[in-house]
């Protein structure tokens, strides 16, 4: 039984007339990561959705398929159990502040007041959260001023503190600069440490090839391409689709053309190893 | 906030009682001159509760500035036979004039009582009081997008404004030209709250908002005796106004 399973599903929304998604199968294991990509409309967004179960208990339409969740059709879950089993962090930095709170303590604290947790353990694991991601100096601040990426990083802080196994993350860094990019990257990287399942759309190609254990390549509602993220970051076929292959694969292609080199590197790491390996080459 | 200050330290349904035994005493008695005199006990109130400056840049410049208009409408409009003055068609009637005294007092009474209760109670003890009462979440959830939808508007109408303005769409000025630059500006602020509510919709849920009937708080507050006395008060008083009402 896998853990995360979609069964042929095919999901139009309530408004507009055609299928957003078509036909899509997918098996995701517990404790990796996954990247979804593809272009703007695509359906990403739609997939998230969907294993939160947003579809179909928050938007209607017509949804075919299996859609399970350790085995169990979404249609049978709670809304309750889901919302303690799946974390979901917005695009959107703006919309997720609850909006009553006046500090950031209080409002990484209403998802645990809204399960009914007794308040010392709130407090407790609160202080916990904030330590773990570095937020002291905004614990005290009001949520309603912090700037984009210091609210995306208490969004995260908001859904970490209420320990869901899976976390489902659409495009958290699309309106944050590099340096805050960079800290929420850092905080989803102690997630990925802490053997969360993690749901992770992007468009930063280098950051995926980075974090994502698997990549799934999203094309006009279908799953166009899907692997281990060094196969399909490596592959020039992405390119078909619309996506960018990283700097460094490029790079690998380039270098192609003239010469062999035993691999096609997606990552920094792997490009120093693979490039220290061709110079080698070329001094004997 | 300063929780030791008399008014603000008032539990918040206390506080709501007291506004509106303000804004219902002016149905009891008819008298304009009582309503009129209810924005000057909402005045000391909000001096008392130190918010008289935002209370009465609200209440002046936007509900004076209604009333002013209503109250010429009225003076003109109103039918009526006593006229006091006349230029062409248009005529001021003494009907007309106590009519117009008679509303605006009572727009002015319950607009003032509703602005100095948002004044001296945060929004966030008062749904807390909403919760402690037994009210369900999605009826909070009404109150609450309610509320902060419209700082939300503000500030995304500004950021609209703002690209308009670079885009040379005159934005300052006379009444005609902010008018002008408004037109243009409402469709995307309609459309960029509706979408925002659906997506502020999903993240609250996200949070579990919906999942409890009952929630815990960290955050608390408490009625002191000095809210029973107030209660008591207030209840004697308008037990006051009704025999001043009969006795009228
Ligand atoms: N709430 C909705 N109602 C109707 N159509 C929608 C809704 N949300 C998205 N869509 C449509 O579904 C398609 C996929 O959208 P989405 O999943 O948001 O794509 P992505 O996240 O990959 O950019 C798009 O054509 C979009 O217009
Ligand atoms: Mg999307």
């Amino acid at each position: 039984m896998s853990y995360i399973e979609l069964k042929g599903i095919s999901y139009k929304y309530p408004v507009g007339d055609e299928k957003v998604l078509k036909d899509i199968s997918l098996s995701l294991e517990k404790g990796k990561v996954y990247a979804l990509i593809g272009a703007n409309g695509a359906g990403k967004t739609t997939i998230c959705n969907l294993i939160r179960g947003f579809i179909p208990h928050f938007f209607k339409g017509d949804l075919d398929g299996e859609m399970l969740i350790e085995g169990r059709d979404i249609r049978e879950w709670e809304m309750g159990d889901l919302a303690q089993k799946m974390g979901y962090i917005f695009q959107n930095p703006f919309t997720q502040i609850s909006g009553t709170k006046d500090t950031v303590f209080e409002e990484i604290a209403f998802g645990l007041e809204n399960l009914r947790v007794e308040v010392p353990v709130i407090k407790e694991r609160v202080a916990e959260i904030i330590k773990l991601f570095g937020l002291e100096s905004l614990q005290e601040k009001n949520p309603q001023q912090l700037s984009g990426g210091q609210r995306q990083r208490v969004s995260l802080a908001s859904i970490m503190v209420m320990d869901p196994e899976i976390l489902i993350i659409d495009e958290p860094t699309s309106q944050l600069d590099p340096q805050a990019t960079e800290e929420v990257f850092k905080i989803i990287n102690i997630m990925k440490q802490r053997g969360k399942t993690i749901i992770l759309v992007e468009h930063k190609i280098e950051l995926i090839a980075e974090y994502a254990d698997r990549v799934i390549l999203v094309e006009d509602g279908k799953v166009a391409m899907k692997g281990k993220t060094k196969d399909i970051l490596s592959d020039i076929k992405a390119m078909d689709h619309g996506i960018l292959l990283p700097q460094y694969a490029l790079l690998g292609y380039e270098m192609q053309k003239n010469d062999r080199l035993h691999e096609i590197p997606v990552t920094e790491s792997e490009a120093i190893g693979v490039f220290t390996k061709w110079m080698a080459g070329k001094e004997n | 906030m300063e929780k030791k200050n008399v008014i603000l330290s008032l539990y918040p349904t206390t506080k709501l009682l007291m506004i509106l035994l303000i804004a219902v005493s002016v149905f009891i008695i008819p008298s304009y001159l009582y309503a009129y005199a209810m924005f000057l006990v909402c005045l000391v109130i909000a001096a008392m509760g130190n918010v008289t400056k935002e209370f009465a840049n609200l209440t002046i410049k936007g509900l004076f500035s209604l009333c002013i208009l209503i109250f010429v409408l009225q003076s003109f409009f109103y039918p009526g036979t006593h006229v006091l003055w006349e230029w062409g068609f248009l005529a001021i009637k003494q009907e007309g004039i106590h009519f117009g005294l008679t509303l605006t007092s009572k727009v002015i009474a319950v607009g003032s009582s509703l602005i100095l209760f948002f004044r001296i109670t945060p929004v966030k003890d008062f749904v807390y009081s909403l919760e402690v009462m037994g009210l369900s979440p999605k009826a909070t959830y009404v109150v609450l997008s309610t509320l902060t939808i419209i700082p939300e508007m503000k500030k995304s109408s500004q950021v609209i404004m703002d690209a308009q303005k670079t885009r040379g769409v005159e934005t300052e000025g006379s009444l005609m030209v902010r008018l002008k630059a408004l037109l243009p500006m409402i469709t995307p602020l309609v459309l960029s709250s509706v979408a925002s509510t659906e997506e502020r919709a999903m993240a609250l849920e996200a949070r579990a908002f919906t999942v409890n009937k009952r929630k815990t708080s960290i955050y608390s507050i408490e009625k002191t005796g000095r809210d029973s006395f107030i209660r008591v008060l207030l209840l004697v008083l308008l037990i006051l106004l009704i025999v001043w009402r009969v006795a009228l």
